[in-house]
């Protein structure tokens, strides 16, 4: 997928865990996994806004694009 | 005594009627050479035609075959059904086995067509729901990308 997520970096930079993180933006813990590990095929604009308000950051910050060389 | 009909019983249902065809199937495999020599006995003497006892039972064999393999995928489609695993690739897998399987019977068909143009018939019903099928396996395997589309949203 050329649409990266970042959050194991912003999450290091916030030190916060991945079960807390889960809990505050209200999703399950399996989820916040597959996000992470970019197995995700959409995310929600209510699950970024509550990662962005939790992490305090853009969604800039945990979603990168990649060029496909 | 009201009967209460829900999916689980026609499920059920639908596995019994499977299972009995499959046997009946596998019982009409030795059945074939009665069947061929009761059909040449009445379309020779309704037409005074050439035998097809050969061909006939090459056909039958072919189809009865092809036929078991469809039934044996169906069940293992409805098996699946019972563990709520619908929407999955072996499901379309077996879709697309059946399909093919009619596709067999219909190519069979059609080649017994040069001994007997009413074989054409069943060809064109078998090649129909070859094609029916198809179209299910295909809508099928949509249905399962929209599902793995919806559970990877998060």
């Amino acid at each position: 997928m050329p649409i990266m997520v970042n959050l194991d970096v912003m999450m290091a930079k916030r030190k916060i865990s991945a079960g807390e993180l889960a809990e505050r933006v209200d999703i399950t813990p399996a989820n916040l996994s597959i996000l992470k590990n970019n197995k995700a095929k959409a995310v929600r604009f209510s699950t970024l806004e509550a990662i962005c308000r939790e992490l305090d950051c853009q969604p800039g910050d945990v979603l990168e694009y990649v060029k496909n060389e | 005594m009201k009967i209460k009909w829900n999916s689980e019983k026609s499920l059920f249902l639908s596995r019994c009627l499977t299972i009995a065809t499959l046997i009946l199937g596998v019982v009409s495999l030795f059945c074939i050479p009665i069947i061929t020599e009761w059909y040449d006995a009445i379309s020779g003497a309704l037409n005074g035609g050439k035998p097809i006892h050969v061909e006939l039972n090459i056909a039958l064999y072919l189809s009865a075959i092809l036929g078991i393999i469809a039934l044996w995928q169906l069940l293992k489609m409805l098996n699946r059904f019972a563990k709520h695993e619908v929407f999955v690739k072996e499901n379309a897998v077996c879709l697309r086995l059946i399909a093919w399987c009619s596709f067999g019977v219909a190519a069979v068909w059609l080649a017994l067509t040069f001994w007997r143009f009413t074989a054409f018939f069943v060809a064109f019903i078998a090649a129909f729901a070859g094609l029916l099928l198809r179209v299910m396996k295909n809508m099928l395997e949509a249905a399962i990308e929209l599902r793995e589309e919806n559970d990877f949203t998060i």
